[in-house]
C-alpha cells in the first residue's frame, strides 16, 4: 500500500513535469488526492490511549533542563504507570538544581547528586547511567548530536522540535532514525498535534475526502516576543549565547523553525509531502539582542499550483494567530477540528468530551503534551516501535529552506537544501569566547549594487 | 443369463481389467512417484552440490579470484560467516535463481571447453564494468537488509540515503567492488596518502625552461625531478569536423568549416601522473574544503586539490602514464599553476587547436592508413571474422589492441606533428563548452574562423581523442565526446561533492598547450 503510493506520486510528478530529480532526501509530493482513502480503511485507527499501560519500570533520563525540558518530564510521569524519572542533564547546574527542585516540588521525585550532569557532556554520563529512555530537550542546535548518541547506546528517545538547525543537522537526524528503525527502537517527536486527537481526527476525514483535493494553504505563528536575557558581566560568549538561546540563530534556528515548525508540520502531514520550492521575506525591527528576525513571510510550492503561505511573528501589539487553514476543491478546514463545506457552513466539527455539566469541552480529552508520552511509552511497552525522528527532520528542514529564502531572498528547492552542506555554529562547545561573527542577515543586495 | 449376468460379466471384466491394468498403472504410477523423488530430491541435490565454492571453482578456474575472496570482508569479518560465490553470482533463491545458474553454467562449460584460460584478461574481468554483469544487486539486499547500521559514518548516512531515495542506475558494488573480491585500488574513501612520493634520486630542477624561439623545448617543473616535451605546432588553415561521407561518423562532426590556428606549443604526450602529482604534491591540503576553488593565479595563491577518492590511478601504476579521474577544473587549475611557476602561458587547448594539432596535415579519419570501416567492431565483418588492425595498432591505444587500461606513452609512434597518443589512451579534455551544433556557427565559404574558443556558456566540456576502451570509431580525429559531469561523480557520497576529482570516471585526462607570444 505504501509503495503504491510512492510510485503514483513519482508518477505524478514526472507528469507534472515539475522537477526532473527527486530530492536526495524524503519524497517531494503533491498536496493533492494521492494516497487518498474514501473508506478511511486503510486509515490508523484512533484508538489513543488514556494511559500508557503498566509494564517494568521504565527510566527516563532529561537532557535539558529548561521549561520545555521540565514540562517534558512532567509530561513523562503523567503517562502511566511505573514511569520514573531518574536522571538531569544540563549545561549549567542552575538549571539543573531548579528543574531538580520542581521536580521535588511537585511530584516528589528524588534526583539524586550522582545523576545530576552539567557541562558539554553531560548528556553523555546520562546516557551511561541506565535509562531507557531520553528526553532531548535542549537548544535545537544541539538534537543532532544527542540523538546520534542516544541511538548508539539503543535507547528511546522523546525528543523536542525542531529537529535541527541546519541541513548537515536534518542528515544527521534522518541516519539516526534510520539506525533506530532498523534495531527497533522507538522515537516519539514534540511536534505534538500528531498525538493531538482533534487533529488526529480532522487529518482522517481530510484523508478520507472530506475537502476534496488540496489546493492551497496558511500556516500562521503569529505572537508577542518570547524572552530574553541580558548579558551578565560574568558571562563568556558562549554562556550568554545559550542562556539566550531563543535570541541565536545557531541554536535556535529562528523562530521560523522553532515555532513555526508545528504549522508546517501540520501542511506536510496533511499533504503528505515537502515542498518543491520556496521564496520568502522577512525582518527584523524590534528584537533587543541576538541576530534573529521578528518575521518572516514565506511562500511553499508544493506543485501542481499548491502554495502554501506561511507566517511567523514576534512583535507585541501585533495581530497575533496560531492556525493551520487547508482548502480543498471540495471545503475548507482549519486542521483541528472542523471541516467547511466551499459556503462557510460547517460540514463537520470534533466533539470534544463533555464536562461535568454536560457542556462540550474545547479540549481533547487528554493533552497532546501528555498523549505523545503516552504513546512513547504504549509503544515501547506493546513492542510495537513507532519512529518520527524522520517526519519531524523532513518539517524541520522545509522551514529551514523557507527560513534560507527569506534570509537571502534568493529561490532555495528541496533538492538543494537536501544537498547542502550548511552548518550553523562553532566548531567547537567550550565556555569562554565563541569565535563566530553575529550578524543578522540582510537579503539581496543595496539598490546600485550587484 | 439375463440383464444382471450381463452386467456381471461387464462387472467382473471391468475389474480384471482393472485388476490387470490397474496393477501396472500402479507399478508405474509407483515408479513415477518414486523415481520423481528421487529426482527431486537428487535436483536439490545437484543444485546444492553445484552451489558450493568448490563447485563453483571446478569449471570457473581463477585462483586469484578465490585468494581475493579470501581476503575480502566476505571471507574474513568478526562475525565468521562466510559469503559464498553464489550468494552474489546468482540472485537470491527462485525461478531467477535456477534460470541464472543454468545461464552461467552453459556459459562456463562452454568456456571451460573452447577458450584458453591462461589468455582470459582476469583484470579486465575485476573492473566495476565487467563486475556488475555476473553480481546481482539483488543477492546484496537480499543480505545486507539493513542499510542504516549502527556503526554507519555520516558520509555513509548520506550515500545510502541517496541510494534509497534515488535507487535508479545505482548498485552497491559501484562504491563496494572490494566488498567480495579484495582490491586495495578499489577503496572506497579518501586516500590521504596519495601525495606521498617516493624517495627521489633524480636532480631536482630549480628553473624553468627559457623558450626564447619557437622550437621545440623541455619544460622543467622548478622543486621538482619532472620534465616534459613541449612541440612546435605551426600556424595553419585546417578544415575542422568530418566529411559527411566518413564512415562511422557522428552528426555533431559537422558541417565541417575551415578554420586558421595560430602557432602554439603543444604537449607532446597527455600530462603524467608524474608531472600532476608535482602539482599535487606543491598546492593540496588535506582538509581544503571542497568547495573553495582556484586561487588568484600568483605562485603561492593556487589552491590545489583535496585528497583524491580511492585511487586514482586505479592501481595501473603512475610515473608517465597519463594522469586520470581529475575535474575540468583541476585540469584548469593544473595549467594555472604551471603558468605561474614557469612564467608562461599554460592552458587547455580549444578543440579547434585539439583537431588540428592531431590531424598534422591530414584530411583522413585517422592520421594514418583507413577507415573506421576497417578497424571498427561495430561492422559485422571485422567482428566476425576479425579486422587487419596492425596499422591503427601501431598508433592507437584502444580496444582492438589493449582495451583494460592506459599505457605509457613509448607504447605507441607519434603523429606528423610529432605528438603521440593524441588518439586513444585518455580523452583529453578541450577549454571548450560542447555544443553539438557549434561548427554551424562558424563562418562558411572562403571565410574562414580564427582560433574559435567554441560556446560562450554551457554545462559539459568537450573531450577529444577516444580512450583505451574506445572502438575504433570513435579514435578518430574528427569524433566528438563530451563530459558527464554528473555521473562521473556518482558515488561521490561527500556533500558537497569533490570540486577536484571525479569518483566515476578513469579514461580522461589532458593534454596542455602553451602560448607563443613572440614574433
Amino acid at each position: 500500500m505504501e509503495k503504491k503510493q510512492v510510485v503514483s506520486r513519482r508518477k505524478f510528478l514526472g507528469t507534472a513535469g515539475t522537477i526532473g530529480v527527486v530530492g536526495s532526501i524524503g519524497m517531494s509530493s503533491l498536496i493533492a488526492a494521492c494516497g487518498k482513502d474514501k473508506s478511511g480503511k486503510n486509515l490508523p485507527e484512533l484508538n489513543k490511549l488514556d494511559q500508557a499501560p503498566d509494564g517494568e519500570v521504565l527510566k527516563a533520563g532529561l537532557v535539558g533542563c529548561g521549561n520545555r525540558g521540565t514540562g517534558a518530564a512532567f509530561d513523562f510521569l503523567n503517562a502511566g504507570p511505573n514511569l520514573e524519572l531518574v536522571a538531569l542533564a544540563d549545561v549549567f547546574d542552575d538549571q539543573v538544581q531548579l528543574c531538580r527542585g520542581k521536580l521535588k516540588k511537585n511530584k516528589n521525585v528524588d534526583i539524586p547528586d550522582n545523576m545530576c550532569f552539567t557541562g558539554f557532556d553531560g548528556y553523555k554520563k546520562l546516557i551511561e547511567s541506565g535509562v531507557d529512555i531520553v528526553l532531548l530537550a535542549t537548544p535545537p542546535h544541539f538534537r543532532p548530536e544527542h540523538l546520534a548518541a542516544c541511538v548508539e547506546a539503543k535507547k528511546h528517545v522523546f525528543m523536542e522540535k525542531p529537529a535541527a538547525v541546519d541541513p548537515v543537522g536534518i542528515r544527521s537526524i534522518i541516519g539516526s532514525a534510520k539506525k533506530a528503525e532498523a534495531i527497533g527502537l522507538c522515537i516519539v517527536g514534540g511536534t505534538q498535534r500528531r498525538h493531538q486527537r482533534d487533529y488526529l481526527e480532522t487529518y482522517r476525514q481530510v484523508q478520507m475526502g472530506a475537502i476534496g483535493d488540496i489546493v492551497a494553504a496558511n500556516g500562521y505563528w503569529l505572537q508577542n516576543h518570547v524572552w530574553y536575557r541580558t548579558r551578565q558581566e560574568e558571562w563568556s560568549d558562549m554562556e550568554y549565547m545559550i542562556r539566550n538561546w531563543n535570541n541565536f540563530r545557531w541554536l535556535c534556528g529562528d523562530h521560523f523553525l522553532d515555532t513555526h515548525v508545528h504549522n508546517i508540520d501540520v501542511i506536510n502531514w496533511f499533504s503528505g509531502g515537502q515542498p518543491i520550492s520556496v521564496i520568502g521575506g522577512g525582518a527584523r525591527h524590534r528584537r533587543l539582542t541576538g541576530d534573529q528576525w521578528d518575521f518572516f513571510s514565506v511562500d511553499f510550492y508544493y506543485g501542481n499550483g499548491v502554495h502554501s503561505h506561511s507566517m511567523s511573528r514576534q512583535i507585541d501589539n501585533c495581530a497575533n494567530a496560531t492556525a493551520e487553514h487547508i482548502r480543498g476543491t471540495e471545503g475548507y478546514t482549519n486542521c483541528q477540528n472542523t471541516i467547511f463545506n466551499p459556503d462557510g457552513s460547517i460540514k463537520w466539527k470534533y466533539k470534544y468530551p463533555e464536562d461535568a455539566n454536560g457542556n462540550e469541552t474545547t479540549t481533547p480529552k487528554v493533552s497532546p503534551y501528555v498523549q505523545e508520552h503516552i504513546d512513547l511509552v504504549t509503544a515501547i511497552r506493546t513492542n510495537q516501535p513507532i519512529v518520527e525522528a524522520e517526519e519531524l527532520a523532513l518539517s524541520t528542514l522545509t522551514a529551514i529552506m523557507g527560513r534560507e529564502a527569506a534570509y537571502t531572498g534568493k529561490k532555495f528547492t528541496w533538492e538543494e537544501i537536501s544537498r547542502s552542506s550548511m552548518r550553523m555554529g562553532p566548531s567547537e562547545y567550550v565556555m569562554g569566547p565563541v569565535d563566530m561573527e553575529v550578524v543578522t542577515p540582510v537579503p539581496g543586495t543595496a539598490h546600485g549594487q550587484f | 443369463m439375463g440383464f444382471k449376468h450381463m452386467f456381471s460379466g461387464v462387472g467382473k471384466r471391468v475389474k480384471k481389467c482393472w485388476t490387470f491394468a490397474g496393477s501396472h498403472y500402479r507399478f508405474v504410477f509407483f515408479i513415477g512417484l518414486l523415481s520423481g523423488i528421487v529426482l527431486l530430491l537428487f535436483s536439490h541435490k545437484f543444485v546444492e552440490y553445484t552451489s558450493t565454492d568448490s563447485s563453483c571453482e571446478a569449471c570457473h578456474v581463477h585462483p586469484q579470484a578465490t585468494s581475493s575472496w579470501k581476503l575480502s570482508v566476505h571471507y574474513g569479518n568478526t562475525s565468521g560467516v562466510i559469503v559464498h560465490c553464489v550468494d552474489c553470482h546468482l540472485p537470491p533463491d527462485g525461478i531467477k535463481y535456477l534460470t541464472a545458474k543454468a545461464k552461467t553454467g552453459i556459459k562456463d562449460i562452454w568456456g571451460f571447453l573452447l577458450k584458453n584460460k591462461d589468455k582470459i584478461d582476469w583484470e579486465a574481468k575485476s573492473t566495476l564494468e565487467h563486475a556488475k554483469k555476473h553480481t546481482f544487486n539483488a543477492s546484496c539486499t537480499h543480505c545486507h537488509q539493513n542499510l542504516f547500521q549502527l556503526d554507519l559514518s555520516q558520509q555513509g548516512v548520506n550515500a545510502h540515503l541517496d541510494y534509497v531515495n534515488n535507487p535508479e542506475g545505482k548498485v552497491c558494488i559501484q562504491c563496494h567492488l572490494d566488498a567480495g573480491h579484495y582490491d586495495p585500488n578499489a577503496l572506497h574513501a579518501h586516500n590521504t596518502e596519495f601525495a606521498e612520493m617516493p624517495d627521489e634520486s633524480r636532480e631536482i630542477y630549480t628553473q624553468p625552461a627559457v623558450v626564447s624561439s619557437f622550437e621545440s623545448f623541455t619544460e622543467f617543473i622548478p622543486k621538482s625531478p619532472v620534465s616534459f616535451e613541449m612541440i612546435t605546432v605551426p600556424e595553419g588553415i585546417f578544415t575542422l569536423g568530418s566529411p559527411e561521407k566518413e564512415a562511422l561518423r557522428d552528426e555533431d562532426e559537422g558541417p565541417q568549416r575551415r578554420i586558421k590556428i595560430s602557432k602554439f606549443f603543444m604537449g607532446k604526450v597527455e600530462v603524467s601522473w608524474e608531472e600532476y602529482m608535482a602539482f599535487f604534491s606543491q598546492t593540496s591540503a588535506e582538509g581544503k574544503s571542497e568547495t573553495s576553488s582556484s586561487g588568484n593565479g600568483e605562485v603561492d595563491g593556487i589552491t590545489g586539490a583535496t585528497p583524491p577518492w580511492g585511487a586514482p590511478d586505479q592501481g595501473w601504476g603512475k610515473e608517465t602514464r597519463p594522469a586520470i579521474t581529475m575535474t575540468h577544473h583541476a585540469a584548469s587549475v593544473y595549467c594555472q599553476w604551471l603558468s605561474s611557476i614557469t612564467g608562461k602561458n599554460y592552458r587547455l587547448p580549444t578543440e579547434a587547436e585539439w583537431e588540428y594539432a592531431c590531424r598534422g596535415g591530414t584530411e583522413t579519419a585517422y592520421f594514418f592508413e583507413g577507415s573506421a570501416k576497417d578497424y571498427s567492431e561495430e561492422k559485422f565483418w571485422n567482428k566476425i571474422f576479425g579486422a587487419d588492425t596492425s596499422i591503427i595498432a601501431g598508433y592507437v591505444c584502444y580496444r582492438g589492441n589493449i582495451p583494460n587500461k592506459t599505457q605509457k606513452p613509448s607504447f605507441v609512434k607519434e603523429n606528423p606533428f610529432g605528438l603521440i597518443n593524441m588518439l586513444g589512451n585518455v580523452a583529453e579534455f578541450c577549454s571548450d563548452w560542447y555544443s553539438p551544433e557549434i561548427y554551424s556557427t562558424y563562418p562558411t565559404g572562403n571565410r574562414v574562423a580564427v582560433n574559435p574558443k567554441g560556446p560562450a556558456s554551457g554545462k559539459e566540456h568537450v573531450i577529444r581523442g577516444g580512450a583505451y576502451w574506445s572502438d575504433a570509431k570513435d579514435v578518430r580525429s574528427a569524433a566528438r565526446e563530451n563530459t558527464q559531469h554528473d555521473s562521473w561523480l556518482l558515488t561521490d557520497p561527500q556533500i558537497p561533492k569533490s570540486i577536484w576529482w571525479y569518483s566515476d570516471s578513469k579514461h580522461v585526462g589532458f593534454r596542455v598547450v602553451c602560448e607563443w607570444d613572440g614574433e
